[in-house]
């Protein structure tokens, strides 16, 4: 601000020493923006560094006021954490091998054939794949599973999971099959190659990129989702780490801070090691379109 | 080895398009056949019905003497090479060539020694462990090439291999492919918009216009003794001149000048008889001084062509041009008189375009009933 003045005084020229105040005022605007929206993001993140290793964590983002492992020590004395991220792990990968293996031949048919009203078939299955694993739906749903003799199995929970997937699975996948040129299958076929061996050896390598940033997001959805494991699943021994963590309580009903920061942290860690082997094996490629 | 045979071949799109017209056509075995024409000739699409990869409205193809109309295209035994090569990305170009032998379940180490030896002969062996991205145009060109004889089809289908490759290239690979086609002595059928192509390659062509053959016959015929309007303005680096003329006491008039009536066109013709009179740049001779029986006119325009200069001369309200050897160049303003060479003078019929000598007939340009061309105007 000041500087501001001072150097508008200097040029002597009013009209162009307040665009000047002007430009600064609001580039100051965007950067105290910027650092908010910033730190919104980043606190959770610092609190989820410190707070772990803190003895009396609070809901304060602060360094540990006195370091410890403890935290993690009494973690591994619940019965239930640890196995629940093998549960986790589970889910999530039987959830992805499910949807990617049925999601990327749908995609390569849908791409590849011609039928009146495909696009609208995409559109509609896409708008209820929100709705299938939306809230509204838990009480159908539960049914169903019910009546499948499917409730506290892992495959209710897949299909269900895999099932509101799928759709939006096949809408991404598309992208990157619609955008491999047709001389690629033509010559394949030429050749003498079947349909299934085109799928294997040319569209699914070709449209490798996009299977990995399938498999990427189903599994980070998986791993995130607490309703359809909670409703589905009854035994505790059998639960995915997102139900579990609502499990850590102290005797006196109080959130057990010190767990529920311990499990976090160990919640997070293969998300993230995932997406940094996955980015480095196969590189993310968005360019065959995200337009959903 | 074979033959391949198209009999009454129609494809209709969706919309009513007629991409091919009954077309008949015999291509004979070990041939180097060009399908020439401009874009949506049904030129493509006839080479794509051949290898199965369209189905035919109606109409049948034989390949070898076996009826292939209602095979795919894997039962057919052709191998296509594409515009844009297809190669596979994400394969090595072993594995590129190797493919074709992959499906039919050759063992790996016999696909590396048939890639390793196929590539040697193209001259692309160090090349092999490389990726398509890697190399230049020409080098996935013959990749291309190397994959469909390590297929080692009975047809070669080739739909305009070398349009993405620079001009200096294409004139390399041109050669290269007519002498791999010598030595490997396989059937292809070439498609082409590039008429110079067409020319320098084939050993017979067919010239498409809209879905129908308008010309059949060696490139040598079609350059000297084009059909017709379309097959005359259509081939030739330098354009046909096409003059209006009319036929005046036994000789033409073309823009106040008299020219003769070429002998074979002579009985075809009936006095004051609108016609369109055709002569190529290339058999014209121009000269200073007064020739009788000769187009005059002033000098325009010189273009340099290399060896030869092409000339337009304004004749009265018509432009001809003439190529010209360097040590007999005029200046422009120069008047100048034009004859053509009597024995390369060709007469189209103003209303359908076809020479004087042929048979009006309905519309058919098939081969069977080949365009009457006139065998002795030679």
């Amino acid at each position: 601000m000041n500087r501001g003045t001072r150097a508008t005084m200097r040029l002597h020229e009013p009209s162009d020493g307040a665009a000047l105040v002007r430009r600064l005022l609001s580039r100051l605007g965007f950067y105290l923006f910027a650092v908010v929206v910033g730190a919104y993001f980043a606190v959770p993140m610092l609190w989820l560094v410190f707070a772990p290793f803190d003895a009396h964590p609070t809901l304060a983002a602060v360094p540990p006021s006195a370091f410890t492992m403890g935290n993690f020590w009494d973690l591994l004395k619940d019965p239930y954490a640890l196995p629940s991220l093998l549960n986790s792990i589970l889910l999530a990968v039987a959830t992805m091998a499910l949807v990617v293996a049925l999601a990327a031949p749908a995609a390569y048919a849908l791409s590849r054939v011609r039928i009146p009203g495909r696009d609208l078939l995409l559109y509609v299955l896409l708008l209820f794949s929100s709705v299938v694993t939306g809230t509204a739906a838990m009480v159908p749903l539960f049914l169903l599973v019910f009546e499948l003799g499917l409730i506290n199995t892992y495959l209710g929970v897949v299909l269900v999971l895999a099932g509101g997937l799928i759709p939006a699975g096949i809408f991404i996948l598309k992208d990157f099959m619609d955008s491999m040129p047709r001389s690629y299958e033509e010559s394949a076929r030429v050749f003498g190659a079947s349909s299934l061996q085109i799928l294997r050896d040319i569209v699914l390598p070709y449209a490798r990129p996009g299977l990995a940033v399938i498999a990427v997001w189903v599994i980070v959805n998986v791993w995130s989702n607490f309703l359809i494991p909670f409703i589905l699943l009854r035994s505790p021994s059998s639960q995915p780490a997102a139900v579990v963590v609502y499990n850590f309580y102290t005797e006196g009903g109080q959130a057990d801070l010190r767990l529920i920061s311990a499990f976090g942290l160990l919640y997070s860690i293969p998300v993230v090691v995932m997406y940094l082997f996955v980015n480095r094996r196969y590189g993310f490629r968005f360019y065959g379109g995200l337009k959903g | 080895m074979a033959d391949v045979e198209i009999r009454g071949l129609t494809k209709v799109f969706p919309g009513g398009v007629h991409a091919l017209d009954g077309l008949n056509l015999h291509i004979e075995d070990g041939e180097f056949f060009a399908l020439l024409g401009p874009s949506g000739c049904g030129k493509t699409t006839l080479l794509r019905t051949i290898a199965g990869l369209e189905a035919s409205t109606s109409g049948q193809v034989f390949i070898g003497g076996r009826d292939v109309t209602r095979l795919p295209p894997s039962a057919r035994d052709v191998g296509m090479v594409f515009q844009d090569y297809a190669l596979y990305p994400h394969m090595t170009v072993a594995d590129n060539i190797g493919y074709p032998l992959k499906i039919r379940r050759v063992a790996k180490a016999e696909r590396r020694r048939t890639a390793e030896s196929v590539g040697g002969s193209l001259q692309i062996q160090a090349l092999l462990d490389r990726r398509p991205g890697q190399l230049s145009g020409g080098q996935q060109q013959r990749v291309a090439l190397a994959r469909v004889i390590a297929y080692r089809p009975r047809v070669f289908l080739f739909d305009e291999p070398l349009s993405n490759l620079d001009a200096r290239m294409r004139l390399e690979a041109r050669t290269f492919l007519k002498q791999l086609q010598r030595e490997l002595g396989i059937t292809t059928i070439y498609v082409t918009h590039d008429q110079a192509e067409a020319l320098a390659m084939a050993d017979r062509m067919a010239v498409m216009e809209k879905g129908h053959i308008r010309q059949l016959d060696t490139p040598t015929a079609c350059f000297r003794r084009s059909a017709n309007l379309f097959v005359a303005g259509f081939i030739g680096s330098t354009p046909m001149n096409l003059l209006p003329a009319t036929v005046v006491d036994g000789s033409l008039e073309v823009a106040g000048c008299r020219l003769p009536i070429p002998d074979a066109a002579r009985p075809h013709v009936t006095s004051a008889e609108k016609v369109i009179l055709g002569a190529r740049p290339e058999y014209m001779t121009l000269s200073v001084a007064e020739v009788p029986g000769a187009l005059t006119g002033t000098v325009r325009i010189l273009e340099n062509l290399g060896v030869d200069t092409l000339v337009t001369v304004d004749v009265g309200e018509l432009r001809v041009q003439a190529t010209v050897p360097d040590e007999s160049m005029p200046t422009p303003g120069d008047r100048v008189w034009l004859t053509p060479d009597p024995r390369h003078v060709l007469l189209y019929r103003q209303d359908d375009g076809e020479q004087v000598s042929a048979r009006r007939q309905a519309e058919d340009m098939s081969a069977e009933a080949p365009p009457a061309v006139d065998r002795t105007a030679r």
